[in-house]
């Protein structure tokens, strides 16, 4: 069975469609990269994914069950980071971090989890949330999610803001989740990152997957173009 | 000073929306209220119909001492009616004008950017102490011209003057005062708190110094810029004071500005726990934590709001003795219903801001999704409705504390009053609060782009109180505010019926509003 399975979702914002008929999946242990030009739909999707959004038409389901109607229990498995962080000013980022454990309903979390997590991103969570840098905003949301024992990660641009220091620590995270058979939908910019954690792909463009598979069949697409030339092509509508 | 005349410009740039928006609707009600006025009274009989009701206790402490009475002019009840607002208006546009260029711009990091530039320490609070003066006095200068050109009845071009410059200095005042607490405080929203707490002591003293009639007024701004009279005496001399204490607090403000390093503030910011309390889990936890501030804050103002108009009507009768024109009223009508009309009244103005807390709470949860929060709260494992319901349980409480606190503060301070009596004349308008909450409800719930339309509804019952008998609106305007159904305790009947209606009402838009939300698309 799929982690999550897309088929045929289609969204739109009055007359304007935003997707278009998009389909996408990914098994268990898989690191599924999302990519596409800004404004094609990314966001979109995974917003439908996560019942913040009401799909047009289509089916989205998460380990086999309805994304929409069973969005609080599936929930309590899934972890989620946005690009942009919106935070409480006045709360810190300890507190933040917290809440979002709790609002999991997953059980306490793990001590040595959390310590580990918020040494490796070198965090102060005892300061308030608007002293805090984009790249700070980024950690609050990303420790979060990765004290959190979810099955399914969904990140969205996950690492804007991060130093490069930071990127790396995010990558060898996400190596760590993917062999301990968790699954993790990538949306992503930094081709480098897809390179480097990416089982399969999918390329969406003007609210359609224009492009999908693994990363082997990919590179073997590619004919001696790198997969950075491959990916602009593709983004370009050329390919 | 290096820098200012870029800085000055600068800022002037980004004041052309707002700055101007502020100008207009100034200019336009200053001096366009003049022709409304003189519009409204046929005769001067009508005129002293109207100081009358003005010359009662409730609306003394509301807007000030009536004066002038040996020969009205619509524009000096004009000033008596409005003069008191304008401050309000003025302060709170200075305030905003400055933590805007100070504190809001340090916090986004602009500050920096702009010291880069060749600018001196003092020319970002020089520049923006500049502006503000330009701003009030741009708005002095055309609403006297404007009230000039008007020519309306009994607006000399010197009480024109007298009036805009009133206001024009009592607002400079408050950009002082804002420009030192941002010197003080390292927060916009701590500045602007300071600020806002200290206009409310202002309206506070002035309140009790016009109530009893003792030099209290005068210490403060507001009641100092009511004593220029305008239309009337036109004293000048408490503008050149209140310029002056604007000049004092300024200079203060310049030097602790010399003196502090960028983004720091003299009292520091707090630093926070590392882990959330036992009580900031899941989502009602989260929604007191982003809610609790407002309910003590409006509590604590309500409270004092409540004793303020309770410790005046213990002095109704030394207010009657020194007021000929209010004894004989008091003699023609009965003594128990003027206080019991004084009281009806209060509790009036009192449940009309007890929404405002109420419409906020409420209405938290559109604001976070504005703000982009929401998203992430809703990826976890959060029901919709329990989100909502959190909000709307807290908006609920906050109903019942803040009548409640306005009634018990009353009664501590007006002494020898029935507590229950009291206490019922202000959950009367529970019905009413409730019905705005449900509004708002449904309103953020089920038509989110048009959440903004229950702040038209308020203001709709706020002008419907207030001018509603004074503009003679026919019965169905008043009944179609929330507010217009609720007998006026003790001055009127108890009735059930009219508190049934909108406490049901409510029930069903509440229901409706947050089955919409269960729905819809968030963000
Ligand atoms: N609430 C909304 N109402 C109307 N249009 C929207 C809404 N949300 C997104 N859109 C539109 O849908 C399209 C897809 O946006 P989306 O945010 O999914 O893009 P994205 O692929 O995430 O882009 P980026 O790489 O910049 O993050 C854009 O054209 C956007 O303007
Ligand atoms: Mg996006």
């Amino acid at each position: 069975m799929a982690t999550f399975e897309i088929r045929s979702l289609v969204k739109r914002f009055g007359k304007f469609t935003a997707l278009d008929g998009v389909n996408m999946s990914a098994d268990a242990g898989e690191v599924h990269a999302f990519l596409g030009p800004n404004g094609a739909g990314k966001t979109t999707t995974i917003r439908c994914m996560l019942a913040i959004l009401k799909a047009t038409s289509g089916t989205v389901t998460l380990f086999g069950r309805d994304a929409w109607k069973d969005a609080v229990e599936l929930h309590r498995r899934v972890a989620f980071v946005p690009g942009d962080v919106n935070l409480w000013g006045n709360l810190t980022g300890g507190e933040v971090i917290d809440l979002f454990l709790s609002m999991r309903r997953a059980g306490k979390p793990d001590k040595a989890r959390y310590d580990k997590y918020v040494s490796l991103f070198d965090f102060d969570p005892g300061k308030k949330c608007r002293t805090y840098s984009k790249g700070n905003r980024q950690k609050v949301a990303l420790v979060a999610a990765l004290v959190s024992d979810a099955e399914l990660f969904i990140l969205d641009e996950p690492t804007s803001g991060l130093d490069p220091l930071m990127e790396k620590i995010f990558q060898d995270s996400v190596l760590e989740l993917k062999q301990s058979g968790r699954t993790v939908l990538l949306s992503s910019h930094i081709m480098s990152e897809v390179e480097k954690l990416a089982d399969t792909v999918s390329i969406i463009r003007g609210g359609k997957v224009v492009e999908n598979g693994t990363m082997a069949e990919l590179t073997s697409k590619a004919r001696g173009k790198t997969l950075e030339e491959l990916f602009l092509s593709e983004y370009e509508g050329a390919g | 000073m290096a820098g200012f005349s870029n800085y000055f410009r600068f800022i002037l740039k980004r004041e052309r929306a707002v700055g101007l928006t502020w100008f207009v609707c100034m200019v336009a009600f200053e001096a366009g209220l003049a022709s409304v006025f003189s519009g409204m009274f046929s005769d001067a009989e009508s005129m002293r119909a109207m100081a009358f009701t003005m010359n009662t206790p409730a609306m003394v402490a509301l807007m000030g001492p009536v004066y002038g009475l040996e020969s009205l002019t619509p524009a000096i009840i004009m000033a008596q009616e409005c003069l008191v607002w304008f401050f309000i208006a003025a302060a709170v546009m200075n305030i905003f004008f400055v933590v805007r260029h100070t504190r809001a711009d340090e916090e986004l990091g602009r500050h920096e950017m702009l010291r880069a530039l060749p600018v001196g320490r003092l020319t970002g609070a020089a520049s923006t102490l500049t502006g503000a003066f330009a701003l009030n006095a741009a708005i002095t200068l055309a609403s006297a011209l404007g009230l000039i050109a008007l020519n309306a009845d009994g607006a000399t071009a010197a009480g024109a003057f007298a009036y805009a410059l009133s206001i024009g200095a009592v607002g400079f005042l408050f950009a002082a005062l804002t420009l030192l607490f941002a010197q003080l405080f390292s927060t916009p929203r701590g500045v602007s708190g300071a600020a806002f707490a200290v206009m409310g002591v202002f309206y506070v003293l002035r309140m009790s110094g016009d109530m009893n009639g003792n030099a209290l007024s005068a210490v403060s701004p507001m009641g100092l810029g009511l004593k220029v009279q305008p239309f009337w005496l036109n004293g000048f001399a408490p503008v050149v004071i209140l310029l002056t204490e604007a000049a004092v607090v300024a200079a203060a403000a310049l030097a602790v500005c010399a003196n502090r390093d960028l983004g720091g503030g003299i009292i520091p910011a707090r630093k926070g726990k590392a882990r959330a309390s036992r009580f900031l889990r899941g989502e009602f936890g989260l929604a007191w934590r982003l809610s609790r501030g407002t309910i003590f804050a409006w509590s604590a103002g309500i409270f004092a709001l409540g004793a303020t108009y309770g410790a005046a009507a213990g002095t109704i009768d030394q207010f009657a003795a020194g007021n000929e024109m209010f004894s004989k009223m008091l003699a023609s009508a009965g003594a128990a219903s003027v206080a019991d009309s004084y009281t009806a009244m209060v509790f009036a103005i009192g449940a009309l801001l007890c929404s405002v807390p109420v419409i906020n709470i409420a209405g938290k949860i559109r604001a976070e999704e504005k703000r982009g929060r929401l998203e992430q709260i809703l990826a976890k494992s959060v029901p919709r409705e329990r989100m909502f319901l959190s909000y709307i349980a807290l908006a609920f409480v906050t109903s019942l504390a803040t009548l409640a606190l306005m009634a018990i503060g009353f009664y501590i301070a007006a002494g020898g009053m029935k507590p229950g009596a009291l206490l019922t004349a202000a959950f009367e308008y529970l019905p009413a609060l409730w019905l705005m909450l449900g509004l708002t409800v449904l309103l953020a719930g089920a038509v989110p782009k048009l959440a903004g339309l229950i702040w038209a509804v308020f203001a709709y019952a706020f002008a419907v109180f207030y001018f509603g008998k004074l503009l003679r609106l026919p019965e169905l305007a008043a009944k179609l505010s929330p507010f217009g159904y609720i007998p006026q305790l003790p001055s009127q009947e108890f009735a059930l019926v009219p508190l049934l209606v909108p406490a049901l009402l409510a029930v069903a838009v509440c229901a409706a509003g947050v089955a919409g939300f269960g729905r819809r698309d968030v963000g």
